[in-house]
């Protein structure tokens, strides 16, 4: 029943109710896991197996088995900056410069009617 | 004893003072979190004030599955085990 490519549902822990595919089968009591939860081992005791099974390699990647579940892959959490002290920014003196004079509208019409 | 401490809500604690002992009046720990199924107690809900409860972190309060600090271990994997075979 416990085979590669076996679709289960985990029982216990913070992963519970969620879907893992076998992904290895290691000595007696435990298997390798993968797909919606953490790839990890696993006492066979924590999964119950579904009739679904899915075609993968033996130690097939992350990526290829929640290909294989149609899954996507979860999106990387953007790590924020640490709090605490922020940067002295340097202070720069500003120069005050002259504004520039505005043109006189009237100019700009007179040279479009000399181009048509 | 004042008029307020004479209820089952609070309990005598004996204190032993620079001169004599007496005895103070104290609130009583408020009752073990239980499962919603089966009232067993529950593990590592702690059994603490309201207003200690409020300044705890979320993960010192329950345990971090799903039905965590509602449902025991048992009751949790059973009505996981309900809803995939339905």
């Amino acid at each position: 029943m416990l085979e590669i490519g076996r679709v289960c549902v985990k029982l216990a822990g913070r992963d519970a109710g969620k879907t893992a595919v076998i992904v290895d089968v290691l000595s007696e009591p435990f298997v390798l896991i993968d797909g919606e939860v953490r790839r990890r081992k696993c006492n066979i005791k924590h999964l119950e197996p579904l009739e679904r099974t899915i075609e993968i390699k033996k130690n097939a990647s992350h990526a290829d088995v929640l290909k294989a579940l149609g899954l996507k892959e979860a999106k990387k959490k953007v790590q924020k900056k640490e709090k605490g002290v922020r940067p002295v920014r340097k202070r720069t003196v500003k120069i005050k410069t002259k504004k520039k004079e505005a043109k006189p509208k009237t100019e700009k019409k007179t040279v479009k009617v000399e181009k048509k | 004893m004042e008029l307020k401490h004479k209820n089952r809500s609070f309990r005598k604690v004996k204190v032993k003072l620079a001169s004599r002992v007496t005895t103070q009046y104290k609130r009583r720990k408020p009752a073990h979190a239980q499962c919603a199924k089966c009232r067993k107690e529950l593990h590592g809900v702690p059994r603490a004030f309201p207003v200690e409860m409020k300044n705890m972190p979320k993960t010192k309060k329950r345990p971090e599955r799903p039905y965590g600090g509602v449902l025991c271990s048992k009751c949790m994997r059973e009505t996981i085990l309900e809803k995939v075979k339905a």
